[in-house]
């Protein structure tokens, strides 16, 4: 069952992924009012229709519902947090030009997510070793090119700790 | 081995994890207190496609002003009234049958007007509603500085 439906591409995780419209903290509810008919809601309904899956992909705690067929003009409607609300008419509006616009008002820019994805990569070092929840490597004996673990393995009798302690004893 | 606190100190005193959501009004026959249906989309892992999926919150309505129907704004409360209301609410989104047009402030009804729009007057020229203009901006008090004409 691979590919079904008018433009099944929409249900890619790729297509997923390249959305990038990320809204600010404050962004709790999006509201999006549009008609089944009409020329005039012709752009609302493309936007349900291709960019709604990736603002919701990219936003899994903001809250979307959408309403049809309940005012003659469609809008969009943003519930921000301490009740602020922000109300965007897409009548005429072509489904590009409202998810720029979204874009410019509500998301987060360029150089925040740069910012974000930068203390976010150092906050982890992937050269650090651990638990395999929290990092990639648990032990050294992973990495090829260095001694085996000896569990599987046993070590040359020179590096075990019980030779190295005998013959530092000895030499006493 | 790493178990992540969650100090209460750092969090706003709201602890109710939802803070605004949005949803219908099922049902009101509870004092004071309004069953509403959120729905939120969630991804089908297989599919790939967003799904409504519900959820019921009751809500404290101290007016009791929600019909069945209505679409309510929702305000997460700062601790739990009781074991299940947890939000008030907040507005009316949408009363059932008076929705108003956000962008115009007319009641509408599905995709038509109630009544039809008629606010501008087609019997006045544009010289003469100019000159009514004039002169209520006279006659309103002379500390306000005249507007300036819009440049063309």
């Amino acid at each position: 069952m691979p590919m079904k439906g008018r433009f099944p591409i929409r249900r890619t995780l790729e297509y997923l992924q390249k959305g990038d419209i990320i809204f600010k903290n404050k962004v709790k509810i999006m509201t999006v009012n549009y008609n089944t008919h009409g020329e005039l809601s012709e752009g609302a309904r493309k936007f349900v229709f291709f960019n709604i899956p990736q603002i919701q992909y990219k936003n899994p705690w903001v809250q979307i519902m959408m309403f049809k067929n309940m005012t003659p003009s469609p809008f969009l409607k943003f519930y921000l947090d301490h009740g602020e609300q922000v109300l965007v008419d897409v009548e005429g509006k072509d489904y590009k030009q409202i998810s720029q616009h979204i874009k410019k008002i509500l998301a987060k820019s360029e150089e925040v997510l740069q910012a974000e994805a930068q203390a976010k990569m150092q906050a982890s070092n992937p050269a650090n070793f651990g638990p395999k929840k929290y990092f990639h490597r648990e032990c050294i004996c992973e990495v090829e090119g260095q001694v085996p673990c000896p569990g599987i393995t046993p070590l040359p009798k020179e590096m075990t700790g019980k030779y190295r302690a005998k013959m530092a004893a000895s030499q006493e | 081995q790493g178990s992540i606190e969650l100090s209460t100190m750092s969090v706003k005193h709201v602890s109710v994890h939802a803070r605004w959501i949005i949803g219908k009004v099922i049902g009101t026959k509870m004092l004071k207190t309004a069953k509403v249906r959120v729905t939120r989309l969630v991804l089908d892992p297989y599919l790939l496609k967003y799904y409504n999926k519900r959820k019921t919150y009751f809500a404290h309505d101290a007016l009791q002003q929600c019909t069945v129907g209505d679409i309510v704004l929702l305000k997460a409360l700062p601790e739990a009234r009781s074991k299940h209301v947890k939000h008030e609410l907040s507005e009316i989104v949408h009363k059932v049958g008076r929705v108003v047009d956000p962008l115009t402030g007319k009641r509408v009804a599905g995709t038509d007007f109630v009544e039809p729009l008629t606010d501008l007057e087609e019997d006045k020229t544009l010289s003469e509603k100019l000159q009514e203009l004039n002169i209520s901006a006279a006659s309103s008090g002379a500390d306000s500085t005249p507007p300036q004409p819009p440049t063309s």
